[in-house]
């Protein structure tokens, strides 16, 4: 290596902001991927649930004999047979707790009644056939506020007369929690007073992470060594373990959870939900390994959706547009049981989040979590905990406060942004947002869309519209986001009691290759390709010869899992701490290699230099094989690291989205001309991989603003449980995007980096609503609530009395 | 969800007949599509078993049948509901009236049904095409069967 240059040199270690291809890939990409179902032992036998047809309904009778005769079928669990155990309930994520199969009752269309166990997928199928359900139809609630109406009916009867939940009191029977952050009175005195004043109703429809591989696991207990095995889509294994533990009073040290290659996970397969236990369950009982795989359809109706947010909000600001306060309370629907997944303390995520990326002086939020005869859940669907929610919200009162100032909402914006000079800044209602420049990002942003020729080009469309001359409208979305992730410091932030810390364990192998360990979990991010070059701008070891592992429990280190765009934020600084404990050690081998002090040493890419004497240096591989084959004294043998890393702060990623869209006002049909998306996401360790996540984000945006939908019909009946009705979108629909960036590097994040993968899904949904609202604001339109499908949109058009 | 189905069928038998037929289990049985049993418990009181087809699912439903014939012989209603086990559930009623046209008789269904489970998730585009399918072909059997009893002698000599 001694006659590369410098230049060469780093470069040959594909390090930080190299756009190394993914390592991944070669598997993906040759049907070579390991995903849970790919996983067949022998003896295998299959689990699957008879669900409820009914939303709300007394469960009279089970009669599971006609099932139990079919030949290959095993046994047919249900609530009380898990009674025994205590495991025909079990714990949520969020305090509250949720029945494993039906106990007397079920309360949403799809939950689980019965666990029938076969010899393979065909007979368990015939087999739940052959199963008759007895129901006493009970009255449904699938609107929240009737919920909450003094005379609903009541949904949860095992809550009956407890009017303490796990956040505190609770005001009605169908009322899990009320959350409040900020100065209520405060906030009120300032709108009340205010200038100008906007309201609006801003609904974040249900919506659901659809990942194209459904949730599913295969259990093994093997009763000779007495260890249980899990294989599944587990964004979170070790959590997984915890619960597992706790659950069956299995110690963890007996349990193995692995979580494979996971096609995709976008918050869904966070949860732990029924399918585990009772495969775990059937499992011990058995003595043989049990498969459970939701099909496409269980997925949609029963496993966790997203969003359900009604956002009441009122924004004021002086008569020049400079904001003087925002007030918001959401009626958070969270459906029969409430499986949030959130940090404990933050029943409504890092909503709070809502001021976004504006100096607001004074605001306040309330959410009100309520229960509906609907499938539970409540998950961060590419999103940090509830933060899409809360920028989609913010940028809708901008718009419609610009709407009611007669204002350029970029203007709005502009005039409003926390300014360069303001980090760290603290906001309203709690956070310190580390770092940003959201003036320059917006200037870029407009200016390489053309933002005053789009404007211009908008203003003659309209009087061509006007004069009769054309039917298209043309609308253009501005979106300015600042997400909060990398949840989180220890301080505050926890799953069931643990810490949201992440971990990286590292061992350099004699040969100068190496080998680390995450506690997180790849589900499509491509943390083997990443992860790989944080460590190799740490250790000066080649990004292609770091193996990295994650998702084994029994060889991973603890850690809280990927989700909320954490694990470049926490696992990631642990990484390159831990990195940096392995070159601290290779200092002091290299010291005694050269006969010098460490102190005469520095760092030059791969290697340790004598200060002053560039021909006298050790490179990380010699320093390795060094570790092994040496007697050094005061030093153990062999290089290895582990650091658990506790971030300080959250990180702030944000960025400018504008989405030009140009809609026929006749048929409701949108067409998105272009797409521009600049993110600063810190400092940028693979761009390519992140374009691929702002794609892949931004894609996820579309499908949510523009068509994806839970939807259900007043008898609770799922109406979109296929991929017939949920819009999941292929490369037909999918818009064309350009992608830009700043650089705002995290100042407290080892290597500066915040996260990404997140930020266009964030961004990305108002950014589209806004152009289809920007398109009708012309003729008076203030607020359509998403998803704007071609329909809706022509409805919009057709009440705003365009169709003549 | 909801489902409305509406329509009327001119049917060349006379009124009579075709209220006698409407309660004749035996000519519903033939006309129901997929039926496979229809139990007449009492005056007003029926019991069937229909095998089902919508989209992808087929399921046999069992369900109870109430007739209310207070309005005899010009009309005519029903209750029923029944479930398809997995496949879903349905309840709902009918109105059908019988007008006089000479010797002929125009009938007129008014029928209502809430449909749930698997059949409103899956068939939730197909479900009204179907039923509205199932209907033609309901009163199309019925108003051949009637035919065709009030022309015994043809058949004979066919």
């Amino acid at each position: 290596m001694n006659d590369l240059s410098h230049d060469q040199r780093v470069a040959g270690l594909k390090g930080l902001g190299s756009s190394r291809k993914r390592v991944e890939d070669a598997r993906f990409t040759q049907g070579k991927g390991n995903y849970v179902d790919d996983i067949k032992m022998p003896d295998m036998l299959f689990g699957d649930f008879v669900r409820s047809q009914y939303a709300h309904a007394r469960i009279r009778s089970v009669d599971t004999s006609k099932a139990v005769a079919l030949p290959g079928v095993i046994a047919v669990l249900q609530a009380a047979d898990l009674a025994p155990l205590g495991l025909h309930w079990m714990p949520t994520l969020a305090g509250d707790k949720q029945m494993v199969l039906a106990d007397g009752k079920v309360l949403f269309q799809g939950q689980e009644i019965a666990f029938v166990i076969a010899e393979d997928r065909y007979i368990c199928a015939d087999a739940i056939e052959l199963i008759e359900v007895e129901y006493e139809e009970l009255p449904v609630v699938v609107d929240p506020f009737k919920a909450l109406q003094p005379g609903a009916p009541v949904l949860r009867e095992d809550l009956a007369g407890q009017t303490k939940g796990a956040h505190g009191e609770r005001i009605h029977h169908n009322h899990i929690f009320r959350w409040e952050v900020g100065d209520k009175e405060g906030t009120e005195a300032v709108v009340a007073g205010a200038d100008v004043v906007a309201e609006e109703m801003v609904y974040y429809h249900r919506t659901h992470p659809c990942p194209l591989e459904t949730c599913g696991c295969v259990a093994s207990m093997d009763k000779i060594n007495g260890k249980l095995t899990l294989w599944g889509t587990f964004q979170a294994p070790h959590v997984v373990r915890t619960v597992a533990s706790l659950l069956s009073g299995i110690p963890e040290s007996s349990i193995r959870v692995v979580s494979p290659d996971i096609g995709g996970g976008f918050g869904n397969k966070v949860g732990v939900y029924p399918g585990y236990v009772c495969a775990i369950v059937a499992s011990i009982v058995t003595g043989r390994p049990v498969k459970w795989i939701e099909d496409r359809m269980d997925n949609l109706m029963a496993t966790a959706f997203a969003r359900d947010y009604w956002m009441q909000g009122k924004i004021a600001a002086t008569a020049e547009g400079k904001i003087t306060g925002l007030w918001c309370h959401v009626t958070a629907d969270h459906g029969a049981f409430d499986a949030c997944a959130d940090p404990t303390k933050f029943p409504a995520g890092f909503f709070s989040i809502c001021t976004g990326s504006y100096d607001i002086p004074v605001a306040y939020v309330g959410v009100d979590g309520v229960y509906t005869n609907k499938a539970p859940g409540g998950v961060a669907y590419r999103c940090s905990f509830r933060v899409t929610e809360a920028a989609y919200f913010i940028e809708r009162m901008i718009e419609v406060l610009a709407i009611k100032l007669g204002m350029d909402s970029a203007e709005l914006r502009r005039i409003n942004f926390i300014r360069k000079e303001q980090f760290p800044y603290q906001s309203a209602l709690g956070w310190e947002y580390d770092s940003g420049d959201y003036h320059t990002a917006w200037d870029k942003a407009l200016n390489a869309v053309g933002y005053d020729a789009l404007r211009a080009e908008q203003a003659q469309r309209v009087a061509d519209f006007k004069a009769g001359k054309t039917r298209s409208l043309m609308g253009i979305g501005l979106s300015f986001f600042t997400e909060i992730v990398g949840a989180g410091p220890v301080k505050n932030c926890d799953i069931l009691g643990m810490g949201m810390f992440d971990s990286c364990e590292i061992r350099i192998h004699p040969t100068g290759s190496a080998l680390a360990r995450l506690g997180t979990i790849s589900q499509g991010q491509g943390h083997a390709t990443t992860f790989a070059q944080i460590l190799a701008t740490e250790t000066g070891i080649p990004a292609d010869q770091i193996t990295i592992e994650e998702g084994d429990t029994d060889t991973a280190p603890y850690g809280l899992g990927t989700y909320g765009s954490r694990s470049t934020p926490v696992a990631g600084a642990a990484t390159a701490m831990a990195g940096r404990k392995i070159r601290a050690k290779a200092q002091m081998i290299a010291a005694y290699l050269l006969e010098v002090h460490d102190n005469d040493l520095e760092w030059d890419v791969d290697r340790f230099v004598v200060k002053g004497v560039p021909e006298r240096f050790k490179t990380m591989k010699e320093i390795a094989y060094a570790a092994y084959n040496q007697a050094i004294p005061g030093l153990e043998p062999g290089l290895e690291a582990v650091s658990y890393y506790d971030p300080p702060n959250m990180t702030y990623p944000f960025g400018a989205y504008i989405c030009v869209m140009d809609i026929d006002a006749d048929t409701g049909v949108a067409d998105i001309r272009s797409f521009y998306a600049l993110d600063d996401c810190g400092t940028r360790i693979n761009p390519m991989i992140i374009e691929g996540q702002v794609h892949g984000g931004a894609t996820e945006a579309f499908a949510i603003a523009m068509g994806q939908e839970i939807a259900y019909d007043e008898m609770g009946n799922c109406m979109t449980g296929t991929l017939m009705d949920f819009f999941l979108p292929t490369a037909w629909e999918t818009p064309h995007y350009t992608t830009d960036f700043t650089e705002t590097p995290s100042p407290h994040h080892p290597i500066g980096a915040k996260g990404v993968g997140e930020s266009p899904n964030v961004g990305g949904v108002p950014a589209f609503s806004n152009a289809v609202h920007d398109a009708f604001r012309p003729f008076g339109l203030t607020q359509s609530h998403m998803p704007h499908d071609h329909w809706r949109i022509w409805r919009i058009a057709n009440q705003l009395g365009l169709h003549g | 969800m909801a489902l409305e189905l509406k329509d009327e069928i001119l049917i060349p038998a006379p009124r009579d007949v075709v209220y006698a037929a409407l309660n004749d289990t035996a000519m519903l049985k033939a006309a129901i599509p997929g039926c496979e049993e229809l139990l007449r418990h009492s005056e007003t009181d029926l019991e069937a078993k229909v095998v089902l087809k919508i989209g992808p699912i087929k399921a046999r439903f069992g369900g109870k049948v109430v007739l209310d014939q207070s309005g005899a012989p010009g009309s005519f209603s029903l209750t029923g509901e029944g479930s398809g086990g997995v496949a879903g559930f349905a309840k709902g009623g009918a109105v059908v009236t019988l007008e006089d046209r000479g010797a002929e008789t125009l009938l007129s269904y008014n029928a209502t049904a809430d449909v749930g489970g698997k059949i409103a998730q899956l068939g939730n585009r197909l479900i009204a095409g179907t039923a509205k399918k199932l209907a033609d072909q309901f009163f199309a059997s019925f108003a051949a069967a009637v035919t065709a009893a009030e022309a015994p002698a043809a058949d004979e000599t066919a």
